[in-house]
């Protein structure tokens, strides 16, 4: 049974290439990552712009690996899993119900977001404790509708948890690589400085006004 | 806050600063959702979502894959593995494995039989009397008891045709590629190919244990960035035509930022031998860089329309890899009889250069028809045309209808190519006649106009 709704304006999400020994430094021993060639595996970049919720309206940024998703039969398999090992948001409320709930990390601080959407492209800007945490950007292509059935992963002390979620609403996606990325020395980012991450994505994602469903936590 | 605005121009920013959210109490929101959760329609999978699972059955994925698999296969997937009915000639008869009904007389731009070699009878003649003289298979390894006197001739041939010391015969292209890189490189050495290698290629780079890394299609400044830094033996990959956009490699450019760092440089063609140059050696020919290119790769499934690779290169190199090629030496070698096919597809392509002009004329025509039709073709310049969807989710849809209008010809869509690039692959012969290039075209755009794809 669903467990927390979120509904969203904007959603960007970016797949970008980064060592697989960098991946799995960030990853608890019992995950693996998926690797999108040899030696390759996927940061993604995602940024959410949150409208109502039951902690109100507010922005996350999240760095995660891309997991193979626990195997489930046929219509309720998870297309992929993420583990989320950085997170943020704009609001302490948001960040203290996500973290209860479902143990995810966040960053002690709020932070600040801009997403700015020209003709085809959405950039987002971020920063916490005023200082520059990442610049990226994605474009569009063609936009449908759709529905993403996911896999997080995450865990507390001992205990390992995956929670489903669905992504729900307009949507883009491509591999035209025409995004970019800019990591900037914040001490949130600490873990990816200094890792072989590429400057642009391989895969670019961009939702629009639909809704992110998380489901309960499982042990596992 | 202000509010995003789709389809405008200039800039819309949208700031989330905290301190400007409003108080969430003012905005009670409860979960509405009560269903559990429902996986999007199954067109929305596809194979890498089935690739890696977690959990500790061995079989876990099988069972969700084969469920997918039965909704997906006639909404689409069933357009590949299409069995023929006769040989891969410019017309071809296709079972329609949704229908049960075989299809004759489609015009086919699916084959790689390039030159149309495959079923020429000079090469039916000599496979028939190879297989009088020594039977179906070899019977065993190129080192052991698997090598006829037609196998030597072979590589010989090769060698002499590619203007190289010596070469080696592989039992494909795949096992040429990577026994030949597991063959050479070692853990500690570094092996760059650009990021549309073929799967061979990839795997071979694996099989090596090898530093991988991948420079972006065709960017010679980002080749450079990833042969810095590294110390150790270097190996640079590309190929001579790319298999799903074809075009072609900007080797002068490649080779110098190889001298920069020190590495050797591989080439497969094979897509590009016997087609590509003066005297059909391939882009290294064609591009007068064959003696910069220290391993010129091939295969024979491609324009000598049989079966099989080689590598071509020093008498050092060939040796070597003689020893340490373990796809080879541990695979049973060629059949005789496509041996002898080999040899006569390859005196008939040295000797019949009309074949070439004929192919490249073809190419020119098909080209202009596409053109014509405002069918979007890529960057190709070569036999291998990509017609350009990019709908992955009506592709399959689009290829149902060119097949029933009479044309064969594979849709490629991620994971193949990327998402959202999806396309036809397009093989151009030399024995397509000009009545089948405008007909097929002629089919194609009209389907493609149905859905926007052209005007």
């Amino acid at each position: 049974m669903p467990v927390g709704e979120y509904d969203f304006r904007t959603g960007v999400s970016a797949f970008f290439e980064m060592a697989t020994p960098d991946a799995l430094a960030v990853l608890p021993a019992y995950l693996q990552p998926i690797e999108v060639r040899h030696q390759r595996s996927v940061l993604s970049v995602t940024a959410f712009l949150f409208e109502e919720s039951e902690v109100g309206p507010y922005t996350e940024l999240m760095f995660a690996v891309i997991v193979p998703p626990m195997v489930a039969k046929w219509g309720q398999h998870a297309k992929a899993g993420f583990y989320p090992f950085l997170a943020a948001t704009s609001s302490e409320r948001a960040r203290r119900q996500r973290a209860e709930r479902y143990h995810f990390r966040y960053l002690e601080q709020d932070i600040d977001a801009q997403f700015i959407e020209t003709e085809d492209r959405i950039r987002v800007r971020a920063w916490s404790v005023g200082k520059p945490v990442v610049d990226f950007s994605v474009t569009q292509g063609a936009w449908e509708s759709t529905s993403h059935l996911l896999q997080g992963f995450t865990a507390a002390g001992d205990q390992r948890f995956r929670t489903t979620v669905q992504i729900s609403g307009e949507y883009t996606v491509h591999e035209n690589e025409r995004g970019t990325m800019t990591l900037f020395p914040h001490p949130m980012i600490a873990p990816l400085l200094g890792r072989e991450v590429s400057a642009y994505p391989f895969r670019e994602h961009w939702f629009k006004n639909g809704t992110e469903v998380f489901y309960g936590l499982e042990a596992f | 806050m202000s509010e995003q605005r789709n389809g405008t121009s200039g800039d819309v920013e949208t700031s989330i600063a905290s301190k400007r959210i409003t108080d969430a109490a003012a905005h009670p929101h409860s979960v509405t959702s009560q269903a559990p959760p429902t996986a999007p329609g199954a067109m929305e999978y596809d194979y890498t979502n089935f690739y890696f699972g977690a959990g500790k059955d061995a079989f876990a994925l099988l069972a969700p894959f084969d469920d997918w698999w039965r909704e997906v296969k006639p909404a689409g997937y069933y357009l590949y593995e299409l069995p023929l009915h006769s040989a891969p000639s410019t017309r071809v008869d296709v079972e329609d494995t949704k229908t049960h009904e075989v299809r004759s007389g489609l015009i086919n731009f699916a084959s790689y039989n390039y030159l149309g070699l495959s079923y020429r009878p000079e090469v039916k003649e000599a496979i028939k009397a190879a297989v009088d003289q020594y039977g179906g298979g070899s019977s065993g390894s190129p080192i052991l008891s698997g090598t006829t006197e037609l196998h030597r001739r072979l590589a010989e041939e090769i060698a002499d045709f590619k203007k190289k010391e010596a070469a080696l015969v592989f039992p494909t292209g795949y096992s040429a590629n990577v026994g030949t890189i597991a063959g050479l490189m070692r853990s500690g050495d570094l092996v760059v190919a650009d990021q549309y290698a073929h799967a061979s290629i990839i795997d071979g780079m694996i099989l090596s244990k090898a530093t991988s890394r991948f420079f972006r299609h065709n960017r010679v400044e980002d080749l450079d960035r990833k042969l810095s830094g590294h110390e150790g033996k270097k190996l640079v990959i590309i190929e001579g035509v790319y298999s799903m956009d074809g075009d072609v490699p900007p080797l002068a450019d490649i080779v110098a930022v190889c001298r920069k760092h020190g590495a050797r440089l591989m080439i497969d063609e094979a897509h590009s031998a016997f087609v590509y140059g003066a005297n059909g050696r391939g882009v290294a020919e064609d591009q007068g860089m064959e003696d910069e290119v220290d391993i010129h790769l091939g295969t024979f499934s491609k324009s000598l329309g049989g079966q099989g690779g080689y590598i071509a290169g020093s008498h050092q190199l060939v040796n070597y890899l003689r020893g340490f090629s373990r796809s080879r030496f541990f695979s049973c070698a060629l059949s005789p009889a496509v041996v002898a096919g080999l040899r006569k597809a390859l005196e008939l392509a040295r000797n019949e250069p009309e074949l070439r002009t004929r192919l490249w004329d073809n190419v020119a025509t098909m080209q202009k028809l596409l053109a014509d039709g405002g069918v979007p073709t890529g960057d190709s310049t070569s036999q291998v045309i990509p017609i350009m969807v990019r709908d992955d989710a009506r592709i399959f849809q689009m290829g149902e209808e060119i097949f029933r209008e009479g044309v064969f010809i594979n849709p490629v869509k991620y994971p193949a190519v990327g998402k959202h690039k999806s396309r036809f692959r397009m093989s151009i012969s030399a024995a397509h006649t000009k009545e089948e290039l405008e007909e097929g075209a002629t089919a194609i755009v009209r389907v493609l106009r149905r859905y926007g794809v052209c005007q």
